[in-house]
Formats: structure tokens, sequence, C-alpha cells
């Protein structure tokens, strides 16, 4: 009787970790085929998020949730980033638009407020690469308000400037609305990416998907 | 050895094992962003993620070898249950290590419990490796006893 009452208590705990997981990521799939039809019901609000890299008049614009803590959009940064940018970006076929979706951590909304301290001095896209490079593990201390202001002073910025900008949280409200933007768009990962067209169609990918997946998504969208 | 072809002679224990793969490799693939499925289904092993994705494929086959060969023990040899619930143990570790706190299961969590589930899947994604293996070596441990029981019970070799 204790046998079966154990075997059981371990198959139910199995089965229970496996539906919650399953279940978990069923809904995430489900959530990502209802916003599947190809015309966003929802214009995606770009006021807040970082400046547009690329050129503005491109027919496509790559809009992407992220996080400077994570992990994935890190090795997004790293390996498959580059590719989209050189192929895509710097041909002036798509543009590329970042908005924030700080949650992993504390540490998290502080950085993505000092990168619009850094974009008030132009160097936006300057400080967003020195977070993916220099980023650590969670919480762990890299994205600490003295590192934050390290990065700031190696970029050479009006440090005063930069120093203000973080000490009254000038852009704490600009974060909050990318990140309100995000969660209304559906996005539940960093990174996740809108690609948009200028017709309007849209297409999501979620994660850090290979640039065979940008490619493939942004030639038939061209 | 002799043991697995013991255990695996019947194709229950086969289906099963191949269930408890497929079951433990695919979620785990997914979770940790090693197979995606929208908007293609694609393979994304890097440089950086191919020892992590290698020891899931291993997790995930000892996994497949221990939990029939316990469920095998428990039957035929009416044994206790004491290593089912180690390998039990050792595949849900397995299972959770590296499930990334960017992805969907992580956002969820860390909405729903803040602070502290984010400690959590960041020490999970952190130490995935060391895990990982932590993970393997409770499972050979488990295979270890497991397979020492049943060739004492069945006196094979």
């Amino acid at each position: 009787m204790n046998k079966k009452f154990a075997i059981g208590i371990a198959a139910v705990v199995m089965v229970t970790v496996v539906v919650i997981m399953g279940s978990t990521y069923y809904s995430t799939l489900m959530q990502m085929q209802e916003y599947k039809p190809r015309m966003s019901s929802a214009p995606v609000d770009l006021t807040n998020g970082s400046p547009v890299l690329g050129s503005p008049d491109a027919p496509i614009t790559i809009i992407e949730f992220g996080d400077y803590q994570c992990e994935m959009c890190y090795h997004w940064f790293h390996t498959t980033r580059d590719d989209v940018i050189n192929t895509y970006v710097d041909s002036g076929k798509a543009n590329l638009v970042f908005l924030d979706l700080p949650f992993l951590g504390r540490d998290s909304h502080p950085a993505a407020q000092a990168t619009y301290c850094a974009d008030d001095q132009g160097k936006y896209w300057e400080y967003h690469t020195t977070l993916y490079t220099f980023q650590e593990g969670v919480d762990d201390g890299w994205a600490s308000k003295d590192r934050l202001v390290a990065f700031a002073f190696n970029l050479e910025m009006d440090m005063d400037e930069f120093n203000d900008c973080m000490d009254t949280s000038k852009h704490a409200s600009r974060v909050n609305a990318n990140y309100d933007q995000a969660v209304k768009q559906g996005a539940q990962a960093t990174p996740s990416f809108i690609i948009v067209s200028s017709d309007g169609t849209t297409k999501k990918i979620s994660g850090a998907q290979p640039y065979s997946v940008f490619s493939r998504t942004l030639e038939a969208m061209l | 050895m002799n043991n697995l072809k013991l255990v695996f002679s019947s194709y229950s224990y086969v289906i099963l094992g191949i269930v408890v793969f497929v079951s433990m490799f695919i979620p785990i693939s997914l979770l940790s962003e090693f197979i995606f499925v929208e908007p293609y289904l694609v393979l994304h092993v890097t440089e950086y993620s191919a020892f992590g994705f290698t020891l899931v494929i291993v997790v995930s086959i000892i996994s497949a070898i221990v939990i029939p060969m316990n469920v095998y023990r428990i039957k035929r040899l009416q044994k206790g249950t004491s290593k089912i619930g180690g390998s039990m143990i050792g595949t849900i570790i397995g299972a959770s290590a590296g499930i990334c706190g960017c992805g969907p299961i992580g956002f969820s969590i860390i909405s729903i419990f803040g602070t502290v589930a984010g400690t959590t899947t960041a020490f999970l994604t952190e130490y995935e490796i060391p895990i990982r293996l932590g993970s393997i070596g409770l499972l050979c441990i488990v295979y270890y006893t497991t397979s020492r029981s049943i060739s004492t019970e069945c006196k094979v070799g």
C-alpha cells in the first residue's frame, strides 16, 4: 500500500511539473498565434522607444523588446544582431527600434533609464552597446548605479548632466511606458521582436532566434 | 549491461523509455530556447550553448534508462520506491536547470512572484551547467544502485 502511495506521489509530482511546463508553453504559443493575424489590431507606440537605428524611411521596422540583464538578449546581440544590421539596416531595407521590457531584476530599470540619459547626449546606441558588452549576472552589481555612471564616463559624456538625469529618474516614466507597451503587445519574453512592414503587416519572433529566421521573415515581408 | 537487456527486452519498457526521453528532451529544449517553433521550426545550438545542449541530451537519455528500470524493479521485483524517487528528483533538477528567466516561463514566474523568483531563475540560468552535471551524477548513482538491485534480485550474471 505504501509503495503504491509513494509511486502515486512521484507520478503526481512528475505529471504536475510536466503539465505546468506544458500548459505555460502552450498558452504562450496560443497567444503568439492569436497575435498572428498579420494586421496588428494595436499599433506599436514607438514614441518612448529608442532612437531609430537606420533609415527612418525604411520599409520595415524591427521592434526589439529587451532587458539589459537578459542573457538571451546578450546572446542575440552578439550572434544575430550584427548580421541583421549589416544586411537589412545598413542597406536601408529595415530599421531597428528598441523598447525596454525591464523585468529580470532591480538593476534592469535603472539600466534602461541610463540609456535614455545617454540619449539626451546623443549616445543612446553607444550606451546600449556598452551595456550588452559588459553584461554579467542578474543584479550582481554589473549594472549598479556606480557602474552605470562609469559606463557614461567611458563614453565621454557630460557627467553632471548624466548624474542629474539619473538622480532625478528623469526617464523612469519613459521606461515604464515602454514596459506597458511591450506587455500590451503581448511580449512575454526577452528578446521579443515585432516586425512591421510599411503596409502594416506584422510578424512576431519570440526568443533569441538565429539569423536564418530573421532573414526568412524579412525577405517574405519585403 | 545484462540488466539493460533484461529490462528493455520488453517492448513496453522500450516505449516507456522513448516516452520519457521525448517528454524530457522536447520541453527542456523549448524552454532553454534550443528549439523554436514560431514562426518556423528551427533547432538553434550555438557555440556557447553546445555543451548545455549536450547535457540536456545526456539527462534525457539517462532518465529514459533509469525510470523504466525503476518501474521494472518495482513492478517485477516488488521493491521499494526510494530509487524511483531519486530518479524523479534527478530528472526534475535536470529539467529545471537552465530555464531562462528571459523566457515566457521566467517572465510569468517573475511577474507573479517578484524579486525572489527573479533571483531563483537567475540562479538556475547562471549555474545551468553545474546543476545539470549534478543531476546527471544523481541519475548515475540511481542507475548504479538500481542495476545492482536488479542483479542481486534476479541473480543476473
